[in-house]
């Protein structure tokens, strides 16, 4: 069953088509990444499936509903602008939250009490927004988005500003989710953070998909024909190989560019026969320089 | 349902427990307390020191002359801390070249009076002539012509004959004012203050409406802007609707405009019995008054939310607020007009002029002037339209404004908005 579903979603600003009929399904239970450049359309589209704002054509549905308002109550979302109110006590921030989020009045202590202990807030519970320290600032955010134990979270840039043990926190959480059986989608420009988390991704440039699908398919998609070699000996009959198109030193090792059809064992079968092979390794193209490669680089970030 | 009043409560809890709240809850009461004090000690203190007023006289008759020179001498005497002097000019009949003119124009005096008239008539006129008066030698202006007339009057009474002190007897007639209470044998005495203030009760009741306005205004613009400036709106949207957020900010704002007016009203009521004056409102009116001041509050907080949303800072909010503020303004600057006639025509029109309606109804109503229920009906439908139509038109605002950070957005954008669906 897929939690989200985007059909055909257009939106534009004025003469800005920021949005261009942007279909997506994001299944249920994992990770799903929203990829691309600044300005590609990430943060309109989860607004829009958040209903903050509304698409001019498409539809919009989730967990297989298209009504806004049901939705809001089973959703967390953390938005790229982040705040709280200052004045309030970081307990009460959570309960308010909660409230709005339609938890029953008599589980709101609870919750918000169990996600202070989670995000390591529980001494500072009483104290003023104002008062807790950025880093503590941000896991407030964390437990404020999560307090009403949402089947989907909405991660918008999640990880941009956060220090690095916040950063380290909300993985786990991410993590923790999964395991949970939850869906979890998020925005980012930071490919190796998708790497690390997504199950699936897609990926957006200009309010269009460029590519989507299962981190390991697009990767078999983009896969390189390149091997990088160390061999014991004379390697001068690597080129005379079939299948191998191009050969050249890299430092100890040899990159060996193979033929489109060629496959990888053969290679490593023929070598075996002639030589010792210290290191065989097929390499695997990097989300980065997937993107890089499709968007046409310029815009990719990596941090 | 359940989501506004939360954010009703939330509004309502915050607000109240803000600084800026409490000082202005406290300090109004304080300020109108205060003025009450001090102006009253400044009419009655009439001792404090003056410079002294120079005034010249040209008078034909020597006689009169010597009077009006009597009646100021007087004056000095008892008022030794106001004196004014004055000294005698040769009046020549009047014309530029006059010397009383000349030493006005140059200051050496503050005023020039000339005493003319038939002489052998003897019934004396008064020409004051000043020259660029100062605003603080009008009291010793007014002075000076009761002194001049009480000389003139003096005159007058010494040719005909007739005794002064039987003539003032004869105009003094002493009216004593008693209101009667509802009790027998309850009377009050009302001197010159009771009345004013009975005067003024409608007056105060729409001024509890605008304070309560302007209250409600505040708390909304800052609410709003601070949920802007601390880009809290997007978390909040992502739990409420954009509606579900404005209305509940308008109804809890709205109660905050009730508490600050009933919080006054029950401080003015205790303090008006404690000055002994009788002010009867009936439950029927307290009733009218409840409906009108939350409807007012209502659509006042609703139109400062679709103002509030597309501004981002306090300082931009006040440039839209004075076109807003002038129609609150309006009733409050003619209250004495509509209150001496409530069933005049500007009274009726400015009634269903639904943001004017509140402070308009609730002050016709207040003078107990007998106003047809089919009346109070319409005005009542009429601003519940207009609170649902600055309701409809506020949300189009509020759902795109609350979004924008950094710029305002032009009139035209404003226009599409509001047509879009």
């Amino acid at each position: 069953m897929n939690v989200i579903e985007l059909d055909g979603v257009s939106k534009s600003f004025g003469p800005v088509r920021a949005v261009d009929a942007l279909s997506v399904a994001v299944p249920e239970g994992c990770v799903y990444g929203f990829l691309g450049p600044n300005g590609a359309g990430k943060t309109t589209t989860l607004r829009m499936i958040m209903d903050i704002i509304r698409p001019d054509s498409g539809a919009i549905r989730v967990f297989g509903d298209r009504d806004p308002l049901a939705r809001r109550s089973r959703i967390g979302y953390m938005p790229e602008e982040r705040g709280l109110y200052r004045k309030m006590t970081a307990r009460n921030v959570l309960k308010y939250f909660g409230a709005l989020k339609g938890m029953p009045r008599a589980s709101l202590n609870a919750a918000a009490d169990e996600w202070l202990g989670r995000v390591g807030l529980a001494r500072h519970a009483t104290k003023k927004v104002e008062e807790l320290s950025r880093g503590m600032h941000q896991k407030l955010q964390f437990a404020v988005t999560a307090v009403n134990d949402p089947a989907l979270l909405i991660l918008d840039e999640p990880f941009s500003g956060l220090d690095p043990v916040n950063q380290d926190l909300l993985r786990e959480i991410i993590d923790g989710m999964r395991a949970a059986g939850k869906t979890v989608v998020f925005s980012t420009h930071v490919m190796h953070e998708a790497e690390r988390l997504c199950d699936f991704i897609v990926l957006i440039s200009r309010g269009a998909v460029l590519v989507d699908g299962s981190l390991e398919s697009i990767r078999s998609r983009h896969e390189s024909r390149a091997v990088s070699l160390e061999l014991e000996g004379d390697s001068g009959f690597l080129a005379s190989l079939p299948g191998v198109e191009a050969v050249k030193p890299a430092g100890r090792r040899i990159e060996v560019e193979l033929s489109d059809r060629a496959d990888p064992q053969d290679l490593l079968r023929a070598l075996v026969e002639r030589v010792r092979v210290l290191a065989f390794e097929i390499k695997q193209p990097t989300l980065h320089e997937i993107f890089v490669k499709l968007v046409g680089g310029g815009d990719a970030e990596d941090s | 349902m359940q989501k506004i009043l939360r954010v009703a409560a939330r509004e309502y809890v915050e607000s109240v427990k803000t600084k800026t709240f409490l000082l202005g809850l406290l300090m109004v009461p304080v300020i109108i307390v205060g003025i009450v004090l001090v102006s009253s000690r400044i009419s009655r203190d009439k001792g404090t020191a003056r410079g002294p007023i120079r005034i010249a006289v040209g008078c034909e008759s020597a006689d009169l002359f010597a009077k009006v020179k009597a009646s100021f001498d007087q004056h000095n005497l008892t008022h030794s801390l106001r004196p004014i002097t004055i000294e005698e000019m040769p009046g020549d009949g009047g014309g530029d070249q006059d010397p009383g003119k000349k030493k006005l124009r140059q200051g050496g005096v503050q005023a020039y009076a000339v005493v003319e008239g038939d002489p052998n008539g003897g019934d004396y006129d008064v020409r004051l002539y000043t020259h660029r008066p100062k605003p603080a030698h009008m009291d010793a202006l007014w002075t000076v012509e009761s002194l001049l007339r009480r000389a003139v009057v003096d005159y007058r009474c010494e040719r005909r004959g007739l005794d002064r002190a039987m003539l003032d007897k004869i105009r003094c007639v002493p009216i004593e004012r008693v209101e009667l209470g509802a009790a027998s044998g309850e009377e009050q005495v009302q001197d010159k203050g009771h009345q004013v203030a009975r005067m003024m009760v409608p007056f105060a009741f729409m001024y509890l409406i605008f304070m309560g306005i302007v209250t409600t205004g505040q708390q909304m613009l800052s609410s709003i802007i601070e949920e802007k400036n601390s880009r809290i709106v997007e978390v909040l949207l992502s739990a409420v609707s954009p509606f579900e957020l404005m209305a509940g900010k308008i109804l809890g704002l709205a109660g905050i405009g009730l508490t600050v007016t009933a919080l006054w009203a029950v401080a003015a009521y205790g303090g008006v019995r404690w000055q002994g004056l009788n002010i009867d409102v009936s439950g029927v009116m307290i009733g009218y008054f409840l409906v009108y001041y939350l409807l007012g509050f209502v659509l006042f907080s609703a139109l400062l939310a679709g103002v509030g949303s597309v501004c981002n800072t306090l300082k931009e909010t006040q440039s839209l607020m004075m076109p807003i503020m002038l129609v609150f303004i309006v009733p409050l600057i003619s209250w004495f007009k509509l209150a001496q006639d409530p069933n005049g025509l500007f009274a009726r029109v400015l009634s269903y002029i639904p943001p004017a309606t509140p402070m308009v109804m609730v002050l016709r109503l207040s003078t107990g002037s007998d106003i047809w229920i089919g009346e109070i009906l319409a005005s009542v439908a009429l601003l519940a339209v207009g609170v649902l139509a600055t309701i409809w038109f506020a949300a189009k605002l509020f759902r795109t404004g609350i979004l924008m950070y950094g710029k305002r957005p032009t009139p035209k954008q404003i226009l599409r908005w509001l047509v879009e669906k």
